[in-house]
């Protein structure tokens, strides 16, 4: 545990090592993405400098795999890690929605905010939604590219269908990613920010904002 | 957690696993298997002239003929592609006839080729090559393209938006767009969409009601064969052995139906033909396509790196059995 008196831990290096690889490929393929449809050559993207290869399919179509790659390592790390240890604080739970509205409220100083686990409603909520896109994406990517193996050949409707709910999926990623920026503009959520990128936050915000995680790490540590 | 058991440990291991592997492998979809064979076509330079008694080689005409009601009608005030300044119209040109456009599927290219001390004077029947796995097909953004059982590749009209990536992603540049038709117009047209994409559908009507094309149909010479692709290709190659010739189509861009015999090698037609290219008072216009022999894919490098989408899974699934391992083991509990 890190005891440095002002600090407490939030996130084991796995976790913030798989937040960053996720972050990393999904901008990486929302870009390549993009680039799958001829838009950086109309729009003159390709002419940034630098960028010259950005309307070249063959290159972000690599890019695009590989990156597709690592997501899934990801994701599947993701999985498969927190299904062994069990952690499953970021999973939603019943009352999550009236929770999220209360702490949205309260965020413009209406009411309380109501008190916190280790994450919010509003985080438990975001993190589904993040989850389910992600996922819708990788599914359909998945046949996506079956698709362009030499003996694959799907129906008309089959490959409109794929397509359509990858480019759906898309969007919601996009969404759900400016959501979670966008939760970083209220200042009451700063003191999280260092936690994802050292591990480790502000003990007096714990305290007060995650108190019911606060306790139990505390019960469970530092008798 | 210090009193986690090994047992414990597996038993979740093994559960988690196949939770996240289920997911993934439950994806691994077979394509549906077609019953119906499917067809192609031999194109016998040896035995093309072009139809040079004729204003218009037969097939040409006959394919304009035949495709007419298909052809786009657009609307009068055609915008441009911002930010661009340029838009692509032909309909002003519904005439041309020496290349390929959304008016014209198929023309006849004439090159002179020297081969073996002897001068050659060739016509290519050119139009969609009909591959195999058609990169316009996989790669359209919108998968409008699509490869029917019988083996044509054809293209939605109602739904292609325009954006010409079949045509950037074919080696032979086949497919000829329009503007100022089809569905982007109803979106918004000055910003997004390009109009419609037009080429060869190896007159899918005709093919599905038991009928030869009509290029096929229509030619005097009978220089062009359609029937089954296997029987296609068994006859082509046995036409080149016979006459010591050249074949093309078989393996470029991963395998067509179309196979063009020749006496002469293809790597000389293509030379020709990129210099008569060069020659065009715009050689940069689209429609006018090489023979470039042993084309590639465009999806085979990305085909050669499908298999990372297998591996990681497994390798995320063992670092996380080895990650959760170590961290429990070490009662790292709640917070790792
Ligand atoms: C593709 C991009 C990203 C995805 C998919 C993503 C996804 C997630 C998810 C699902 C969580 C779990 C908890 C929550 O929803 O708050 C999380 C946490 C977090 N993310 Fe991201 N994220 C992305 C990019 C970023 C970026 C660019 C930042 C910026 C600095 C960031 C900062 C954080 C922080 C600080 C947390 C921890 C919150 C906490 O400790 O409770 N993320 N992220
Ligand atoms: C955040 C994740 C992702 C985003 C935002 C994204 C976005 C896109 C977009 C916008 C396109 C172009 C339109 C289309 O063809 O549907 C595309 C194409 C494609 N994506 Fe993704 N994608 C993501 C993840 C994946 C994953 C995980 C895979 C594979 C497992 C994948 C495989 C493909 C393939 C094969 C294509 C089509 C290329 C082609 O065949 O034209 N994508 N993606
Ligand atoms: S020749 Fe070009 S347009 Fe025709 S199927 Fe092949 S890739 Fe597609
Ligand atoms: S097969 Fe039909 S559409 Fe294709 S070139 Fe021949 S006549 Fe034209």
């Amino acid at each position: 545990m890190s005891n440095d008196r002002g600090k407490i831990k939030r996130h084991g290096l796995s976790v913030i090592l798989t937040h960053w690889l996720v972050a990393l490929s999904t901008f990486v393929l929302i870009f390549s993405g993009f680039g799958q449809m001829p838009l950086y050559g109309r729009y003159m993207v390709d002419r940034i400098p630098g960028l010259s290869w950005a309307s070249d399919f063959s290159v972000t179509l690599l890019i695009h795999y590989w990156a597709a790659a690592v997501l899934i390592g990801a994701v599947v790390f993701h999985l498969v890690y927190h299904g062994i240890r069990r952690d499953f604080d970021i999973l939603p739970r019943r009352g999550d929605l009236r929770d999220s509205v209360r702490i949205i409220m309260a965020t413009f100083g209406f009411g309380e905010e109501p008190e916190n686990d280790k994450y919010l409603a509003e985080q438990r909520l975001a993190y589904v939604f993040i989850a389910f896109s992600l996922l819708l994406v990788i599914m359909t990517g998945i046949l996506k590219v079956l698709k362009n193996l030499p003996s694959i050949n799907y129906s008309e409707g089959f490959a409109l269908w794929i397509t359509f709910l990858h480019n759906v999926g898309t969007v919601l990623v996009i969404i759900g990613i400016a959501v979670h920026l966008g939760a970083f503009i209220f200042k009451a959520n700063w003191p999280l920010l260092p936690g994802i990128f050292t591990g480790s936050i502000d003990r007096e915000y714990a305290k007060e904002r995650h108190g019911i995680w606060y306790r139990r790490i505390c019960d469970d540590k530092d008798p | 957690m210090s009193d986690f058991s090994r047992r414990e440990f597996l038993k979740r291991s093994v559960a988690s696993g196949v939770a996240g592997g289920l997911v993934l492998t439950g994806m691994n979809r077979r394509a549906e298997a077609s019953a119906v064979t499917e067809v192609g076509t031999v194109i016998d330079l040896t035995l093309c002239d072009g139809c040079a008694s004729l204003p218009l080689p037969a097939c040409v005409s006959e394919c304009r003929d035949k495709n007419k009601a298909r052809f786009p009608e657009p609307i009068e005030d055609i915008g441009n592609y911002w930010p661009q300044k340029k838009k692509e119209d032909w309909s002003k040109k519904r005439g041309l006839t020496d290349r390929l456009t959304p008016y014209n599927w198929t023309f006849v290219q004439k090159v002179q080729v020297e081969h073996d001390g002897r001068d050659h004077t060739l016509y290519l029947q050119r139009r969609c090559m009909h591959c195999d796995n058609p990169p316009c097909a996989d790669l359209c953004p919108f998968s409008v393209l699509h490869k029917m059982p019988e083996g044509p590749v054809i293209i939605d009209h109602d739904l292609c938006f325009g954006g010409a990536k079949c045509r950037a992603v074919c080696p032979w540049g086949i497919p000829a767009r329009q503007a100022g038709v089809g569905l982007y117009l109803k979106i918004v047209p000055t910003l997004a969409g390009g109009g419609v994409m037009y080429k060869c559908d190896l007159c899918y009507d005709r093919v599905k009601a038991g009928k030869i094309p009509a290029c096929v149909e229509a030619c005097p010479r009978n220089a062009i064969a359609f029937g089954k692709k296997e029987e296609m290709r068994a006859l082509a190659r046995e036409r080149v052995k016979k006459i010591g010739g050249y074949l093309y189509g078989e393996h470029e861009n991963g395998g067509t139906s179309t196979f063009y015999v020749s006496p002469v090698p293809f790597e000389k037609i293509h030379a020709a033909l990129l210099k008569e290219k060069a020659n065009q008072a715009k050689p940069g216009l689209p429609g006018f396509p090489g023979m470039s022999v042993g084309v590639e894919n465009m999806t085979e490098s990305a085909n050669g790196i499908a298999w990372t989408m297998a591996i990681a899974p497994v390798a995320g699934i063992a670092a996380a059995v080895g990650a959760a391992y170590k961290t429990m083991k070490g009662g790292g509990g709640d917070v790792e």
